[in-house]
């Protein structure tokens, strides 16, 4: 969940750099925090294009509540099956984090059903946390189902994936590291999303990953970003697209990558930020091998995946977007 | 409650999980076996590649073929270390409270992850209550996850055995829609069915329509059922169809019982004589272009 765009605070942009990613061509990327399940195979298809080869997607607030538990359990169930599958048919490994998200806290008789159905699916392959967890309007509600996620990532040995209040937001953030640390958990095993200039410094003073949203009007954007990483090193920080259902860009990850080269900063610490540091914290979890995304579609079953094509290899076909001739 | 020996089963898909897990897993495991509760299948379930990593079983030769005595037209060829726990685990419940039974297994069916999904539909024709999953099989066919479709597809005797006729054209529908190796559907040819052979013919002359390919193996399934407009068909297979498609064409003749047919047949004398001579059959027809 990234936001709640109040659309007016949107700016009217302005002609920007024109986008090339040639400079950033043959990098890898991996992009820990993209709502997939809210956009189209386009994205996928741009973003295989762009160099992203694998990618979490956080459990979240789907734009509207749910009512009823048997939407919580589609919901995860479609994050570990169907959104999977459709991720590799463009070569791109999906892993996600599991979790109940801090608005929905605020319903707790759906909130304790939610917590007996989290067991059933944060130990399954390819869950890498439990997340997008943590505060929203900073309710008691919110505080208590934090605090027995927390001991649920605890009990499983799984990373805490942190989303990190709009309002408020610099408290917020203190007080989610806070809880963590009363509750006993590694900072290492914590990454700590949405950060900004007010929050990285001591997010990264106390020993947790600080990820960065690429998000334009309301959080991040990448211009700001350089100048970060130009100010704090590479070390435990990593940058997401958090793209979702509103205006947000699939592309953030390797775009600021692109930015960061032409900005001079090296090849070296571009790869940690944009790749292997979120590959790091999240390997925690046991469940990441980076041999199914280095060598795409090779031992890994999601090769078998022949979906509803008959294409080798599980790709899906592509279509020729300059031509005005459907076939 | 079940349609084979699963006594004997049972105990040789134990001895081969216990053989292919190290000790300390198999202790993990098999204390699941005494717990009744649902909760500890769920997690032990989900659990089982952190358990036992996803290798290809290692087996030899004289327990694989007892087992697939044991169940005939079941396979273990593809399968790995934790989908044969997964399996164990699921052959140790106790059919008994026939509710339970199946409300446990389908509990795990709605929550599966797709590799959960493969174990589960995998072992659908090896559960207790086998006229139970018809619905559950039928569901699983409507799924368009490449993996699932061949678990419930490729050599599986289930869907053989218990799905009824409107349920099996699905499945094999759904195997030409999504390109499926036809060859490797148990039963294919034995449940061919006129209302099947009318669907895909309509199928074919929508592809025809369209300019589209079309799966030469279609026409294996109306072989039995050719009347004058299925023999039109053959006709313009045969007359403009491409190699592959003149070889099933020449193979639908054949296994037909249609005069006609085979009257057609005898103007392709190399083809029939490649029949004969069992050099062309359907595995064997030449690659698509
Ligand atoms: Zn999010």
């Amino acid at each position: 969940m990234c936001c709640s765009h109040s659309f007016d605070d949107r700016k009217p942009q302005v002609v920007a750099e024109a986008m090339n990613l040639d400079i950033i061509k043959g990098m890898k990327f991996f992009d820990p925090h993209v709502h997939m399940s809210s956009r189209t195979t386009d994205d996928y298809q741009a973003m295989a294009d762009a160099g992203i080869v694998a990618l979490i997607e956080p459990a979240f607030w789907l734009g509207q509540p749910r009512t009823g538990i048997d939407s919580f359990r589609d919901y995860y169930s479609s994050l570990v099956g169907w959104e999977r599958f459709r991720s590799s048919q463009f070569g791109i490994k999906h892993y996600c984090t599991i979790g109940l998200n801090s608005r929905e806290a605020n319903n707790e008789r759906l909130a304790e059903e939610v917590m007996e159905l989290l067991p059933l699916f944060i130990y399954k392959e390819g869950v890498v946390g439990i997340g997008e967890i943590g505060f929203d309007d900073q309710t008691a509600a919110e505080d208590k189902y934090y605090r027995m996620q927390l001991e649920l990532a605890k009990e499983a040995g799984l990373p805490i994936q942190i989303h990190t209040p709009h309002r408020d937001k610099k408290k917020g953030t203190q007080r989610s590291m806070d809880i963590a640390i009363e509750h006993g958990i590694d900072p290492k095993m914590v990454i700590i999303d949405h950060n900004n200039e007010e929050t990285v410094k001591e997010v990264l003073d106390r020993g947790f990953w600080a990820a960065f949203t690429i998000y334009p009007f309301t959080k991040m954007g990448n211009e700001r970003m350089v100048e970060l990483a130009k100010l704090y090193g590479p070390e435990r920080i990593m940058i997401n697209s958090a793209a979702d259902w509103g205006i947000s860009d699939p592309l953030a990850v390797p775009k600021t990558a692109a930015l960061m080269k032409l900005k001079g900063i090296s090849d070296e610490d571009i790869k940690m930020i944009t790749y292997s540091n979120a590959i790091t914290a999240f390997a925690q979890s046991g469940q990441i091998d980076e041999n199914d995304f280095i060598t795409p579609l090779s031992v890994d079953q999601t090769e078998k995946f022949a979906g509803n094509t008959v294409l080798r290899g599980g790709q899906q076909p592509r279509t020729d977007k300059s031509s005005i001739i459907i076939s | 409650m079940f349609d084979y020996d699963a006594e004997r089963f049972r105990v040789l898909i134990t001895e081969l999980t216990r053989s292919n897990v190290t000790e300390e897993t198999w202790h993990w495991l098999s204390e699941k076996f005494l717990a009744p509760e649902t909760s500890a299948v769920n997690s032990a379930f989900a659990m089982m590649p952190r358990k036992t990593g996803k290798l290809p079983i290692a087996i030899n030769h004289e327990l694989w073929v007892e087992i697939e005595k044991l169940k005939p037209g079941f396979t273990l060829e593809g399968w790995t270390i934790d989908r044969i726990g997964r399996l164990c685990l699921l052959l140790h419940l106790d059919p008994t409270d026939k509710e339970k039974y199946v409300k446990t297994i389908e509990n795990l069916f709605l929550a599966a992850e797709v590799n959960e999904l493969v174990a589960l539909y995998s072992s659908l024709p090896l559960f207790a209550w086998p006229e139970l999953w018809l619905m559950r099989c039928a569901e699983g066919v409507r799924s368009n996850i490449g993996l699932v479709l061949e678990a419930i597809m490729y050599k599986n005797p289930y869907p053989i055995s218990y799905l009824d006729e409107k349920a099996w054209n699905q499945l094999i529908l759904k195997a030409f829609f999504t390109g499926k190796d036809l060859n490797k559907i148990s039963g294919i040819d034995e449940r061919a069915n006129a209302e099947l052979a009318s669907t895909l013919v309509d199928f074919a002359h929508e592809r025809w329509a369209a300019n589209r390919k079309i799966n030469p193996h279609l026409w294996r399934l109306t072989s039995k059922f050719i009347d004058d407009d299925l023999l039109t068909d053959l006709k313009r297979l045969f007359g403009e169809g491409s190699l592959r498609d003149r070889q099933a064409a020449a193979l639908t003749a054949y296994q037909s019982d249609s005069v006609l047919a085979k009257n057609l047949l005898k103007s392709y004398p190399e083809l029939l004589k490649a029949i004969e001579n069992k050099e062309l059959n359907w595995s064997s027809l030449t690659p698509e272009e």
